[in-house]
């Protein structure tokens, strides 16, 4: 009560000064320490009296930690996907090289010439622009924009000089001019208002810069201004011979330049064709990086991985959203978990010490309690073996084109684990046995069926000699670090190799009569190979793949509260603000409108009234009906007094005020009534009169 | 969250807009109009808006209150590099500025009221970078005194763009260091416009800017694409209803009861037409005489205007009289529209009773 009394209500405090509210912007205060200012002090006060603070040291090591786990994720994702763009940069910069061979075989125009304002026309061929048309195999180019950007940052270290446009530069309301500006920009690192192309000649003659192509990239083509991009084209064909411009665009389909570009425009260009890689492969290498590979300690819960997955595949798409939710998640985490700046420790930890040895330096055991140390320890242990044993998996289920999210989701499951963990324990002990055959069977109930893990299992069954083969030198290189697992992989290599070479003979010399001269016996054995190794990789996931979730200590490194990270990630403003209107209650606890059913009675708030109102009509509202629904629900509380017998008194004392100030009512009514439309009218719920409804207004969300 | 939930939820929007579409179809059209209500005068009745009472004022207070204790976590994610995006019904104002000035004292907080009709984007990015200008050289000075940019350009002659890189340059010194700005509604009418939005998306990707804003409207999110969305607004959403009025923000909305009255348009048409020449009045006179004696036809076609001026000596050319019908035009006075035959036609949109009662007026 005193805490309420003396700290003001934040309207109170805000509204003292009116002519603030009016000014398109101010400025509300300066970053100081200084609290000369009454509002400051004011607000310092208020400081000191917010409940259950938490100290500002703790808050600061959270924050370190988050800094130092996200810079983690953020590099190795950075990492993966330089990797998966390797290629076809490389090929990209072979290209742009020979390209800029070819434009300069012909020979270079003198200095004079060159910076001559009028462009060369020597003859027809000589005009064609080198274009790379970079396919990006997403509709959206949101995941792209990186992409480019790092290819503009890859061709600049080979030499090359390099600017990166986007559709913004190329509205109409700038025009070529918009385009160029941004080319000085980046060229010359100056701002020009007269921008020309000339000047670029020039800069590229002087400065001793013609030894390099110049190279243009235009991230999203197909959302420029047609026209712009046409007469920027025509512009640099023109001066092609001048400065080697080598053009760059991204399209998301091979029609794009088609569709986007006027035939004599095309003519002017000569393309080649480079593909980027697909999502998928993206997301495989940046699930498997942050979350499979042990590479920060932060990790998420099984329900999190499916919401990621669902988020993946039903919202957009696309990888940025992805990483962007990983983020929030990540962050929710720190801000949310008292233990989780452990985690920071724990990642510093990592990095100061790649090695094999779980233990920690003594400084980390100073910080922690021991107990804690020696559960984070363990957890990280666990946490490997989890991760290689996920690894195999996915290896064997590149044959089946199987998802990493897919597998990682099924592979978080506690529920699945503890069936299974249970299962093979009651039935065959405890012992790492890839002969037994029970292990798996008594498994496979336990997966869902069709779940990318039996499915997994199922390949590996069916996997040709040569493929099993190969997949088994896999599974040694990734389980070099846990010998148990890797000892049992090598004692299985051999075997099937064995019976691969005897395959491999029995290919080249019975090629002609492959299917029949194959023994039931060989087959049989080839099946044995399979067999072993199915079990093999069954017995793997029983012992070594423990989800997270079932390990102590696992909510200093695991986000789990998926609630949490849906709200943040993205709002459902539509839904939400319409709920709030109908549930207003459950936000107010207020006593006088605990109502049941869906009757409005007079105490509401107006607005709320109005959109129940609303709710019963069609899609155009009569101004003249709702206000005579709302004035006989605001005046006549009488009819819904029944509803609740307890709440009689005040809306009686509601009523007898309402009756004393009678002849004031129908201006306040009136005025209620606008307001709340006015209220409807922001939250976008409804439209305005037209002047050819002058009577209606019309609602504009339906449902919720 | 789940693929089903998210269908169901679809198909139940789809539903209610059927719904409601057919609704209208089967009941019976209203005949009342608005003019029906006994409406009180606008100056009442904006005497009386202004002084509503409020309902629920202890609850309202209440709940925001409880909303700080999350403000530590805002700040939280502020730092981090997130920008924060509150929703939900009732006026996030107030709760907004008592957040910046409990918590964000460390770092200047810069106010831009988007719900205001008109905002100047280009003097919002100056101000800014005035602002980060004083806070960097307070800095300097602090540290070594060295000032790099003795000689810079004025920020009010620079480009947008420039002034978005000058905001986006990264401070070695302090990563710490950022101006917060707080937009009251970011999707007000004054910052709707794709070109505005685009400029703010690059604002709050820029290294020393963090955004926490509001918004009202249920579509809000389609003011975005994804680049916006993910790459450079970096929300962090937070779903936080007030119940508070929104007083300022309604301040320029025209209450619905008060416009739209045809003794107020009346009203106004005639102290439009009296401060008019007496010929100008003429030459409406006609046309008015003309939609009372001929009240089922479209309008009056501007040839027989024209001839029946003339007729009385009130426009000498077809120019003096297209000048009355501009001055008509402006004022809303008279409109035009295809006539069936494909004429142009004029008519004055006001109803007869209201049109006699302003003959009598201007007489």
């Amino acid at each position: 009560m005193t805490a309420s009394s003396a700290s003001p209500p934040p309207s109170a405090a805000t509204d003292t000064s009116a002519n603030d509210n009016i000014q398109p912007f101010y400025l509300l205060h300066k970053a100081s320490s200084s609290k000369n200012s009454s509002r400051k002090s004011a607000a310092a006060r208020r400081i000191d009296l917010t409940p259950s603070k938490p100290s500002n040291n703790s808050q600061f090591d959270s924050h370190k930690a988050f800094h130092s786990v996200w810079s983690k994720i953020d590099s190795s994702i950075k990492g993966v996907l330089r990797d998966v763009n390797n290629n076809v940069f490389n090929e990209i910069h072979t290209w742009v090289r020979q390209s800029f061979l070819e434009i300069t075989s012909s020979g270079l125009p003198s200095f004079a010439e060159a910076t001559r304002s009028l462009p060369i026309l020597n003859h027809a061929t000589s005009k064609q622009l080198f274009t790379g048309l970079v396919l990006i195999k997403n509709m959206e180019f949101v995941d792209d924009l990186l992409t480019f950007e790092e290819l503009g940052v890859c061709l600049k270290s080979h030499g090359c000089h390099v600017a990166n446009l986007s559709s913004r530069d190329f509205s109409t309301k700038n025009g070529v001019g918009g385009c160029l500006r941004s080319l000085l920009r980046q060229f010359l690192m100056v701002a020009l208002d007269a921008a020309d192309i000339s000047i670029l000649a020039s800069w590229y003659r002087e400065h001793g810069n013609h030894d390099s192509p110049v190279v243009i990239i235009i991230d999203d083509m197909e959302r420029c201004s047609r026209s712009v991009l046409s007469d920027f084209i025509l512009m640099l064909s023109e001066w092609v011979v001048k400065i080697p411009i080598i053009l760059i665009m991204g399209i998301t389909t091979l029609d794009a330049p088609r569709i986007v570009l006027p035939s004599h425009v095309l003519q002017q260009l000569c393309p080649s064709k480079f593909i980027l890689a697909s999502p998928a492969e993206r997301m495989n290498a940046v699930v498997e990086a942050t979350l499979v590979r042990w590479c920060s300690g932060f990790s998420i819960g099984h329900k999190v991985a499916v919401f990621l997955r669902n988020y993946f595949l039903n919202h957009d798409g696309t990888l940025t959203s992805f990483i962007r939710a990983l983020k929030i998640a990540c962050v929710q985490h720190f801000s949310m978990e008292p233990l989780s700046s452990n985690l920071g420790l724990l990642a510093e930890e990592d990095s100061n010490d790649e090695g094999e040895g779980p233990d920690f330096s003594s400084g980390m055991v100073a910080q922690i309690e021991s107990n804690l140390a020696c559960g984070l320890t363990e957890l990280k242990r666990s946490q490997k073996c989890w991760g290689t044993v996920v690894m195999c998996l996915y290896e064997a289920g590149k044959y089946n084109k199987v998802h990493l999210l897919d597998l990682l989701c099924e592979a978080l499951d506690p529920n699945i684990y503890n069936a299974v963990a249970s299962g093979t324990h009651t039935r065959s002990g405890k012992g790492f046995d890839i002969t037994s055959s029970s292990n798996q069977s008594v498994a496979q109930q336990y997966w869902r069926k069709g779940g990318p893990i039996s499915q997994v299992i199922q390949k590996v069954r069916d996997l040709p000699a040569a493929s099993l083969s190969q997949l088994l030198k896999s599974w040694e290189n990734l389980t070099m670090d846990i010998l148990e697992i890797h000892d049992k992989v090598k004692e299985l290599h051999p075997m099937i190799k064995m019976e691969d070479g005897m395959s491999l003979k029995q290919d080249f010399t019975g090629l002609s009569k492959r299917h029949t001269s194959r023994t039931a016996a060989y087959i049989k054995e080839s099946k044995t190979g399979n067999e072993k190794a199915a079990n093999l990789i069954t017995s793997m996931i029983s012992k070594f793949m423990k989800p997270i979730e079932c390990i102590p200590f696992h909510e200093v490194v695991c986000f789990k509260d998926v609630e949490k990270l849906q709200l943040a990630l993205n709002g459902d403003p539509r839904r939400r603000i319409q709920v709030d209107l109908l549930e207003f209650h459950k936000f107010l606890q207020c006593k006088c409108c605990n109502r049941t059913g869906n009757v409005p009675i007079p105490s509401m708030p107006d607005t709320s009234i109005m959109y129940t109102l609303a709710q019963e009509h069609g899609d155009l509202i009569s101004l003249h009906d709702w206000y005579q629904c709302f004035k006989s629900v605001v005046t006549n509380p009488s009819i819904k007094v029944k509803h609740k017998g307890k709440q009689q008194s005040p809306l009686r004392k509601k009523r007898k005020e309402t009756n004393e100030n009678e002849n004031k009512s129908e201006s306040s009514i009136q005025a209620r009534f606008c307001k709340a439309v006015t209220e409807m009218q922001i939250t976008g719920l409804i439209r305005m009169p037209t002047k050819r409804r002058p009577d209606c207004v019309q609602r504009v969300a339906f449902g919720l | 969250m789940d693929v089903n939930e998210v269908d169901d939820d679809e198909f139940g929007f789809s539903r209610n807009y059927f719904l409601a579409k057919e609704f209208k179809g089967s009941t019976k059209k209203s005949n009342h109009k608005l003019s029906d209500i006994d409406l009180v005068e606008e100056q009442e009745l904006r005497t009386a808006a202004a002084n509503i009472e409020p309902k629920h004022e202890k609850e309202v207070e209440e709940l925001v209150r409880s909303y700080r204790t999350l403000y530590q976590r805002w700040v939280f994610k502020l730092r981090c590099g997130f920008n924060l995006l509150m929703y939900g019904f009732g006026s996030k104002k107030a709760l907004i500025e008592d957040f910046a000035s409990t918590s964000l004292t460390e770092h200047s907080v810069f106010v831009i009221n988007g719900y205001l009709q008109s905002i100047n984007i280009k003097q919002v990015l100056i101000a800014l970078a005035e602002v980060l200008w004083d806070q960097l050289k307070a800095k300097r000075k602090n540290y070594s005194g060295n000032s790099s940019r003795g000689g810079q350009q004025p920020f009010n002659s620079r480009s947008i763009d420039d002034l978005l890189e000058f905001l986006d340059e990264p401070q070695v010194e302090e990563k710490e260091s950022f101006i917060c700005i707080i937009i009251h509604n970011i999707d007000g009418p004054g910052l709707r416009d794709s070109e505005t939005q685009q400029i703010l998306a690059r604002l709050a990707s820029c290294s020393s800017i963090r955004v926490v804003s509001s918004i009202d409207h249920v579509n809000t999110p389609l003011l975005w694409d994804k680049k916006m969305v993910h790459t450079q607004f970096n929300w962090c959403w937070y779903h936080v209803p007030t119940f508070a009025p929104y007083k300022v923000e309604g301040m320029f909305f025209p209450l619905i009861l008060a416009n739209g009255n045809t003794g107020q348009s009346a009203k106004t048409a005639a102290l439009v037409l009296q401060s008019l020449t007496p010929n100008a009045q003429s030459v409406f006179r006609v046309l008015a005489e003309y939609q009372l004696s001929h009240p089922d036809e479209e309008g009056m076609p501007v040839d027989n205007l024209y001839a029946t001026c003339r007729e009385r000596f009130l426009a000498s050319s077809q120019v003096t009289l297209n000048s009355h019908l501009t001055e008509f035009k402006d004022h809303e006075l008279v409109k035009t529209r295809r006539h069936s035959d494909g004429q142009d036609c004029l008519y004055i949109p006001l109803t007869a009773e209201a049109l006699e009662k302003l003959l009598l007026e201007i007489n």
